[in-house]
């Protein structure tokens, strides 16, 4: 066998392989919108399990966009992830801008403080965070979902390496022309930080979008609950039984994120990557 | 006269713009303090973030670790919090199952992800297809994912069981028996995380050169060998980040958990996380000392780990 012709096979090898297994790992989601156009399947699941069941209906679908709390709770998770989202990306450009191009005191201490923050996870945290909300009245508000978000030090990390790479002529050019701090970020950075801004707002998407662990304590009341939080008290509730709603439920809950992921998955690809590659 | 005035107009020009910088020197101290202080304008939101909701909490949280507390009655107890979580069984059983899951959802999908970002890096039409698609169950919520496979996995209509079914391989009870329901968990988790790992593991693929390759090349190293010698060596930094990483965050599992089988992780506690025990305590119990001491044992694991993390990662202070 020739050269080519190996290296031809090991491609279409190759190629099938990682067909079939991405075939595997879509199944969930195939089974997902099928059993949910299938009317009976609130009664007894389709089984043997049918990719096409045997009497399509909307029924289900209908039933969830008919009850209004799957449209609630995403306008409360679209009110929560955007402001949450402006907050984050805001505070950590300013700082991350602050820590690259600043001259202060005590700079490397407070960047090294920022570090830390990284190795603080949210479960020490819930319970004095909860009873401070508690005590200020703002518990089954979206106040405590928004403020907390403030910070994120791997945000900050980000915006100050990619601050780091810009050249400082232009900070000093525009001090010749006697600019202000403030005027030289918003008019000479700022414009140049689109790429990482964008990562930043995918990122801090993603986290507040996907949130469940502090909403779930301090939003009791459910016309507050954002779309996770309204699955899993459908879950718990029902269980396995109510299988054709439960899967048009899932369905109609992830289909917008999946459509946005289709059109922005080369930069949120991009993101996740640079999230995890390690800075020098 | 049109060139008198100008060169008038010029001169005065210089005169001030002299006349500035000599403003300067005699302020440059002044405007120093002032920029000073501009800059931390620039830091005040992140630090005022990390003060109250930082800060703040886990020294509050360290204190009511020694109290016995509901939210509004106090008393000091010292470490007898401490001594109940440590001594408690249903902790170290849900420690037991974090570590389990975590540990075989980290061995299964660390290498498998590996295998196939070398896979799609290898292939020569649809490397974008298919990053797309691998990444897809990490979109989508733990929550709904965790709905989903509610169902995928029933052990009598789910399709996971027709499935090894047909093939002719042996089915499982899973979410439905203690003895299988971590395997259940696992499972999910698989799925879930994968698209991360060959994500991580793609963009670092396509980070080594090319011209080691092209040497080994030359002196007759077969692909299998490169990818022995070359690729795997040069992802060791990749594997521990993702072996950390991973770590972290199965350390802190809690959402699918709560789903599947509620705070106290049905069946019969058999994949309640330590994440699960702290929001049972806290939440449902509402024993704010008790869940202070366990978070405080879990923050510290988590802490060690996390230090490693930011060693292995070099990040620049």
């Amino acid at each position: 066998m020739s050269d080519k012709t190996m290296r031809r096979t090991n491609n279409i090898v190759s190629f099938s392989a990682l067909f079939l297994c991405g075939i595997v790992l879509m199944m969930p989601f195939i089974w997902m919108v099928s059993v949910g156009f299938d009317r009976t399947a609130n009664i007894t699941m389709p089984f043997p399990p049918r990719l096409i069941p045997e009497e399509v209906s909307i029924f289900n679908y209908g039933l969830v966009l008919e009850n209004g709390r799957l449209i609630s709770a995403y306008i409360n998770s679209a009110i929560v992830t955007i402001s949450s989202v402006v907050l984050q990306v805001g505070a950590s450009l300013f700082a991350g801008y602050a820590f690259s191009k600043g001259d202060f005191k005590f700079k490397r201490l407070l960047f090294i403080v920022v570090l830390c923050t990284l190795m603080i996870p949210m479960e020490p945290r819930l319970i004095p965070l909860y009873t401070l909300f508690n005590k200020i009245g703002l518990l089954n508000t979206f106040w405590p979902l928004i403020l907390p978000s403030v910070i994120s030090g791997l945000l900050i990390f980000l915006s100050k390496q990619f601050f780091d790479q810009l050249p400082d002529t232009l900070r000093e050019a525009a001090q010749i022309d006697g600019a202000g701090e403030f005027r030289i970020f918003f008019q000479v950075y700022f414009p140049l930080a689109g790429p990482i801004a964008a990562t930043m707002v995918i990122l801090s998407f993603i986290w507040s979008w996907n949130d469940f662990m502090w909403p779930l304590v301090v939003l009791n009341n459910q016309d507050l609950h954002t779309v996770p939080l309204y699955l899993a008290s459908f879950s718990l509730e029902n269980g396995t039984s109510l299988g054709g709603l439960t899967m048009a439920l899932a369905t109609v809950s992830v289909l917008p994120i999946v459509v946005l992921y289709l059109f922005l998955q080369r930069y949120i690809i991009q993101s996740i990557a640079l999230s995890g590659v390690k800075g020098e | 006269m049109v060139k008198k005035k100008q060169a008038t107009s010029g001169g005065a020009v210089q005169m001030s713009s002299s006349m500035a910088a000599n403003a300067d020197v005699d302020t440059i101290k002044s405007k120093k303090r002032r920029s000073t202080f501009t800059w931390y304008l620039f830091l005040l939101p992140s630090f005022l973030g990390i003060l109250l909701f930082m800060v703040y909490p886990i020294v509050e949280s360290f204190r009511l670790s020694f109290y016995q507390s509901n939210g509004t009655v106090e008393t000091f107890i010292g470490l007898r919090n401490f001594q109940y979580v440590l001594t408690s069984a249903t902790f170290w059983n849900t420690v037991w199952n974090t570590f389990f899951i975590g540990i075989f959802q980290i061995l299964i999908t660390i290498p498998l992800g590996f295998i196939f970002a070398s896979l799609i890096n290898s292939v020569r039409f649809g490397q974008n297809f298919f990053k797309v698609v691998y990444f897809l169950p990490n979109v989508t919520s733990i929550v709904a994912a965790a709905m989903i496979f509610q169902f995928v996995l029933h052990p009598e209509m789910g399709v996971a069981n027709y499935a090894l079914d047909a093939l002719g391989l042996p089915t499982s009870t899973w979410f439905s028996d203690p003895t299988t329901s971590k395997w259940g968990v696992i499972l999910l988790s698989v799925w879930h995380w994968i698209g991360f790992v060959v994500i991580i593991c793609l963009a670092n693929l396509q980070a080594i050169s090319p011209e080691m390759y092209e040497a080994a090349r030359i002196d007759g190293a077969s692909s299998i060998q490169q990818w022995l010698f070359i690729t795997i060596p040069n992802m060791s930094g990749t594997f521990a980040f993702l072996l950390i990483t991973g770590w972290i965050g199965s350390l802190q599992r809690f959402n699918e958990i709560y789903v599947l089988g509620g705070p106290s992780g049905s069946p019969a506690r058999s994949i309640q996380t330590m994440g699960a025990f702290i929001y049972e305590r806290g939440f449902t119990g509402f024993e704010f000392g008790i869940a202070s001491a366990a978070t405080y044992i879990m923050f510290v694991i988590i802490l060690i780990f996390t230090f490693f993390n930011l060693k292995i990662s070099k990040m620049k202070l």
